[in-house]
């Protein structure tokens, strides 16, 4: 699957020589670059803009928002704000509170993104490293998935997980989201670019095939594992349709499944805790931002490279 | 003698507390402070005896509220009581056998139960077509109007009695003044299902639905009520009403702000109101359109009711029934309407309110069970529509449409009537 | 395959076994029952079910409030992929061409995509809302009385901004990675060759990033149909009323908060053939491009 533009990504040249290469009309590569830079500049405050005032809003008082609008500056309320968003059984219940729903995200997104490797490379190494009865019916079977996004089928899906009695539980919140099949896909292709001596030699060793799995095939894609591994956990934290159907138990609730309870305490009180549904956003976002920015370059490798 | 009756009455008393609690559970809709007033409902009724204990928990609003007892019911894990709005309440009756009927669960549980303790208004609202109540009203409430007093008073004008008098005097005078004379948070159930009520108009076929499913077709599409939004049109686009969208907020919120001299939205609103304005305010009921009707007739109730589910044991549908009358005693029904502003339901509870003096201190607690309690008319009992959620969907879609003048009036009655009646002729076929 | 390969049955049967149960039990079964139960009218508390034919889908689709959702959808996809393709393409054109500052933009303009699109949608709501929204302030400035939740077009509006913007960081990623894999000896002979930087950017660099777009805008589409669902859910607050909602939210209000269980599956077989459509159209394109659903 590295195809030709992994390779060509690879040799991308530095900046120094994409410098050499431009340094020609001095003047007009200098208006050029105020364009670049201008158009840039304001991109990042096209992006940044709404969060940012996301942020600063959640430090004021709802009163004064309700009265003035969203607010920029420093609200000196950003602690009383998050200590009752994130510590006080409240909200809407005396039975949650954000750091628990926060742990339920943390739940969802490592169970999703460990149970779809998982199940991805064990699946995928049994379509490419095996030959058995049945293997095209399972690779066409499993090819359907991706057919069939969540969201077209979610009333029977719903159905389904309820008649097993799955609903509000962590096993009904994650395996049904884990059947779409694309790591399954991304895993096969990687393991049909490894070279085939890799096995021969492994057999002359005596590798049997569950050891050659684990001592090769394993860390030989750990970096792909991750990349992986990182962009399912902000997609499995990020997940909202599912969990609002799936879980009635607050004590279940994701952070970003209760953005809608939020909502709903903003339809019916009087004076919306704007500052609290704001700061509950802001926690919301932040994990799933922190990893995409800490890891920023595996992260833009797993996703380029496995979404092609 | 006496002593051995003491120790025998000990001994009694030990064994019932040892006996096995039966414990029943009980989903709603109430978040917020309404949800605590739940709370402290159930935590009454836990400290008032020691046999049965009821552990209320919140499944969001009322749609989520019913989707989630329909899993559960499907699966067999419904809890035993459950809450549901007035329109999911055809749902919930229409599927027999899916509760029982509180009527029956009282007098099976040897519970004297009689329909005429509870106030007009409420009465018959979640009955089946025989007149059996199903449900037991729980939060009841029905829409009336608040305005802002020293906005009224600056302006010149008494709140209007009828739509004639707004129209003529009162909303010129506070355009005049500078204010939106008027807004208002659920144009189905204050414009369509409470204006068919106040003027006692037939708003179904089939006794507005209640003589069963099959064939029932709103009526909706008559001169009176085409008439109503041909006005509100007009003022709307005249500066003499506003509307803020669907939303309930959305609304009220600029009455709050002031922005609004006439608001109506629902007699349980007035707490919260209390809270959220600093100026002051009163309410009174709904105007009337005096070319349609000489005297305002009463509204519906809005709200929800509380059903026990079918398919649990003997003594838990015991519990049940016993914390219905819990619920029902006046001195639980008065502490329910006064913490959270929704009517009592019982004319007991209604009397013990006006003996403690309440109405005296809160004239406005009683201006909704007063317009209840307004002379009824044929059409005034209620009405029961299956598929009622997205009939309702379907109205403020098309009320949306015609303020933005997307549609007319007559165009929008037309595209209610019949989506309405295919959405029913759809429901008749679940029952079927 | 591999010339190489284990033997045996049940190793490989075992290693398949999760994900083949998990596929059935979660996709294939509620797919099948998707199908059927779009033939009946069913009884919300006891499945009790009436056999009906087509009618669910005839009354799909003759509905007013269907089509109009249809179109929406229409615009709606249509909106976010310009949109965001557009700011995207041209995020990353800038990007590729600045000499300085790369690291730190690429940050700044691509942290977003980790944003759920409910958390989007709640701080649009807050934005575009008619009394505290900024934004409603700032059109005004230009004489334009935003009403968000009032008129359809202008909520139309502000949910497509929010889903578009939200988009922009993923398309970003893509287009650079796209024209950083444009090899150098290429555009240095485009430069020889054509010296205005915006003829060559369309004669040369352009049609190189073709195969990008074209993967870019089946990702956009199915973006716009699937995943606002939270964009949409969260700017709705809790009333449909007259504001647009897309064909999958639509399904999702008919089945769970209308209760029509029948009436929503038709709907999501309608969507269900869509898809495919799309996903062989896809395939027929571009080769092995796989993305995550």
């Amino acid at each position: 699957m590295p195809d030709a533009s992994f390779d060509a990504a690879a040799d991308a040249p530095s900046p120094a020589a994409k410098g050499a290469a431009r340094r020609a009309p001095a003047l007009r590569l200098r208006w050029s670059s105020v364009f670049n830079h201008g158009v840039l500049i304001f991109g990042v405050f096209l992006m940044m803009g709404p969060v940012v005032i996301a942020f600063t809003s959640s430090t004021f008082d709802p009163i004064a928002i309700h009265r003035d609008g969203l607010k920029l500056g420093w609200g000196g309320e950003f602690l009383s704000t998050y200590d009752t968003v994130l510590f006080e059984k409240s909200g809407f219940t005396k039975e949650v509170n954000g750091l628990l729903m926060l742990f339920n995200s943390m739940v969802m997104g490592l169970g999703f993104a460990i149970g779809k490797v998982v199940v991805s490379i064990l699946a995928a190494y049994a379509i490419v490293y095996f030959r058995f009865r049945g293997a095209t019916v399972c690779f066409w079977v499993i090819f359907s998935t991706l057919l069939l996004p969540l969201e077209v089928r979610i009333l029977p899906s719903y159905e389904v997980v309820q008649s097993l009695g799955l609903l509000n539980t962590y096993t009904g919140l994650i395996v049904p989201l884990i059947a779409s099949a694309t790591g399954t896909f991304f895993f096969r292709q990687f393991f049909k670019s490894v070279p085939e001596e890799l096995l021969e030699a492994a057999r002359i060793d005596g590798a049997n095939w569950w050891r050659f799995l684990v001592d090769i095939l394993v860390p030989l894609s750990r970096t792909m594992i991750a990349a992986i591994f990182i962009i399912m956990f902000v997609v499995g934290w990020n997940q909202y349709l599912w969990p609002t159907l799936m879980t009635t138990e607050e004590g279940y609730f994701t952070i970003v499944r209760g953005i809608k309870q939020i909502m709903q305490v903003w339809i019916g009180a009087n004076i919306p805790a704007y500052n609290e549904a704001l700061a509950l956003a802001v926690l919301a976002m932040l994990p799933p931002v922190l990893i995409v920015v800490i890891f920023q370059r595996m992260f833009i490798k797993g996703l380029v490279e496995t979404e092609k | 003698m006496i002593r051995t009756t003491i120790a025998a009455g000990a001994l009694a008393l030990t064994a019932a507390a040892a006996h096995a609690q039966t414990e029943i559970t009980w989903w709603h809709a109430m978040g917020g402070a309404l949800g605590e007033a739940v709370n402290a409902v159930a935590e009454q009724f836990n400290a008032s005896q020691s046999e049965y204990r009821i552990v209320p928990s919140y499944k969001g609003n009322y749609e989520e509220t019913l989707t989630a007892t329909i899993a559960a019911f499907r699966a067999g894990e419904q809890p035993n009581v459950v809450q549901v709005f007035d329109a999911g309440s055809a749902t919930i009756i229409g599927a027999t056998g899916a509760t029982i009927p509180v009527e029956d669960l009282m007098n099976q549980n040897g519970i004297p139960f009689n329909i005429e303790d509870y106030i007009a208004g409420v009465r018959y609202f979640y009955a089946d077509g025989s007149g059996k109540m199903v449900g037991m009203p729980f939060n009841s409430s029905s829409p009336i109007m608040y305005y802002n007093v020293a906005v009224l008073n600056e302006a010149g004008v008494t709140p209007p009695k009828t739509w004639e008098e707004f129209r003529d005097v009162t909303a010129p005078a506070l355009k005049a003044a500078g204010y939106v004379p008027l807004a208002q948070s659920h144009t189905p159930w204050i414009f369509t299902e409470n204006f068919m009520s106040r003027h006692n108009l037939q708003f179904a076929t089939n006794s507005n639905g209640y003589d069963g499913a099959e064939g029932t077709q709103l009526l909706v599409d008559n001169p009176a009520i085409k008439a109503h939004f041909t006005a509100l049109k007009d003022w709307s686009d005249n500066g003499l009403y506003k509307y803020y969208g669907a939303g309930w907020a959305d609304n009220q919120t600029p009455f709050e702000n002031g922005e609004v001299a006439i608001w109506l939205g629902s007699s349980g609103s007035f707490g919260g109101l209390k809270k959220s304005v600093d100026f002051e305010f009163d309410a009174t009921f709904l105007p009337y359109w005096e070319a349609v009707t000489p005297t305002g007739y009463n509204t519906f109730i809005g709200g929800a009711a509380l059903f026990a589910m079918a398919g649990h044991p003997a003594e838990e549908n015991k519990a049940a029934a016993e914390f219905f009358r819990f619920l029902s005693s006046p001195e639980v029904q008065f502490f329910w309407h006064r913490e959270t502003g929704y009517v009592p339901i019982t004319e007991a509870a209604y009397e013990l309110g006006k003996s403690e003096g309440y109405y005296e201190s809160t004239p406005l607690a009683e201006v909704g069970i007063q317009q209840l309690s307004l002379p009824g008319g044929e059409w005034t009992k209620g009405y029961q529509m299956g598929f009622y959620v997205q009939i309702r969907d379907v109205m403020n879609r098309e009320y949306g449409r015609i303020f933005a003048g997307e549609t007319t009036v007559d165009e929008a009655f037309r595209t209610i009537t019949e989506e309405g009646d295919q959405l029913l002729a759809r429901f008749a076929q679940t029952q079927g | 395959m591999k010339k190489v390969q284990f033997s045996g049955i049940a190793p490989p049967l075992l290693l398949i076994a999760p994900q083949m149960a998990i596929v059935v039990i979660f996709f294939l079964w509620p797919a099948a029952e998707a199908v059927r139960t779009s033939f009946f009218i069913q009884d919300p508390f006891f499945g009790r079910a009436v056999f009906v034919g087509f009618d669910n889908y005839v009354n799909a689709v003759t509905r007013s409030d269907y089509l109009r959702s249809a179109a929406f959808t229409g615009v709606f996809v249509t909106a976010i992929c310009a949109i965001s393709l557009g700011f995207g393409l041209l995020f990353a054109v800038c990007a590729d061409e600045v000499l300085r500052g790369e690291g730190p933009y690429k940050t700044l303009l691509m942290w977003v995509y980790a944003i759920a699109p409910p958390v989007a949608g709640l701080i649009g709501v807050m934005l575009f809302d008619q009394h505290i929204g900024p934004l409603v302030d700032f059109f005004a400035f230009f004489g334009w009385e935003l009403q968000t939740g009032v008129d359809y077009w202008d909520t139309a509006f502000a949910m497509t901004v929010v889903a578009a913007w939200k988009q922009i960081p993923y398309n970003f990623i893509f287009f650079l990675s796209g024209l950083q894999g444009i090899p150098r000896s290429l555009r240095e002979a485009a430069a020889i060759d054509c010296r205005s930087p915006a003829r060559r950017f369309w004669t040369v660099v352009f049609p190189l990033l073709a195969p990008t777009s074209f993967f870019l805008l089946v990702i956009n589409i199915t973006y716009a149909f699937f995943e606002t669902f939270g964009v949409i859910d969260v700017m709705l607050k809790g009333e449909p009323g007259n504001n647009p909602v897309s064909l999958v939210y639509k399904v999702y209000l008919d089945g769970f908060r209308g209760q029509d269980l029948g009436g929503s599956s038709a709907q999501s077989v309608i969507l269900m053939v869509g898809v495919m459509l799309l996903t062989v159209v896809q395939f027929r394109f571009i080769e092995r491009r796989v993305h995550y659903a």
